[in-house]
């Protein structure tokens, strides 16, 4: 299934990206673009709802860690929420875990951003 | 899917990224519902993991320029033991395979490192103008 992104934008002003499908090799262009369109008044806040996502492969991984570093070069923050357990098994394997704070559910990473 | 000796037999051949991907995952689904593993079953996700990071590789990096050669996949499992077999026609990849883990904020090259944690056994042959990739893991 190839990926989707949908984005919006909380009350609070948190951007919530939500893709749907593998974030492969194949999906990871999407998420870099969804990323790219981001305009933000100020330091990006950002949560990648990860529910809909069935498979992380390094690709993808790094279309994640491209998203953390340009939302950081604008002071901003970014969140990973709801990784099912083949994205946790990735994120832990490659440490990245200790980069990228993950949230059980999208409630979780949006409370206190 | 074929029943021979084996407890579980699949065999694909195919060239497009997005076809080809689908194809892998979908044979570890069939093999997920033979085994009665749940979608969590950590052994069998991390052999997946693996076969997508290789799978990869072989459908971007495994053709030649300018040429559609098609990529001969095999999953088989049999006595507790999950083996796929990957052939390309790329370019000779020995000096990748020992390639380490790159820093946290690198964006690539962590596809072969992944795959060598996350099995048991991976190989590799360089037959002629063949790649032969052979990924084990016991579950």
């Amino acid at each position: 299934m190839a990926l989707e992104v949908q984005t919006r934008q909380t009350d609070g002003g948190v951007t919530i990206v939500a893709p749907t499908g593998r974030l492969d090799v194949a999906g990871a262009p999407a998420l870099k673009e969804a990323i790219n369109g981001l305009t933000e008044n100020g330091p990006p806040h950002v949560v990648i709802d990860m529910e809909g996502v069935s498979f992380v492969d390094s690709t993808g991984l790094g279309s994640v860690i491209a998203a953390l570093k340009q939302i950081r070069n604008r002071q901003g923050e970014l969140r990973l929420a709801a990784p099912n357990q083949q994205a946790r098994v990735v994120l832990e394997l490659t440490t990245l875990d200790r980069v990228f704070p993950y949230y059980a559910t999208l409630e979780d990473a949006l409370a206190g951003f | 899917m074929s029943t021979t000796n084996a407890a579980f037999e699949f065999h694909a051949i195919f060239g497009d990224l997005d076809d080809g991907l689908a194809v892998l995952h979908s044979s570890v689904d069939r093999l997920r519902v033979v085994l009665g593993r749940d979608r969590d079953d950590v052994a069998l996700l991390r052999f997946e993991t693996a076969l997508g990071e290789i799978g990869s590789n072989v459908l971007t990096h495994g053709r030649p320029a300018g040429t559609q050669a098609p990529v001969d996949y095999r999953l088989r499992f049999d006595h507790d033991v999950v083996e796929a077999s990957l052939t390309d026609f790329g370019a000779p990849v020995h000096e990748h395979l020992g390639r380490d883990m790159p820093e946290q904020e690198s964006e690539s090259g962590r596809g072969l490192a992944m795959a060598r944690s996350l099995l048991d056994e991976l190989g590799y042959e360089r037959d002629g103008d063949v790649n032969r990739w052979r990924l084990v893991k016991r579950l």
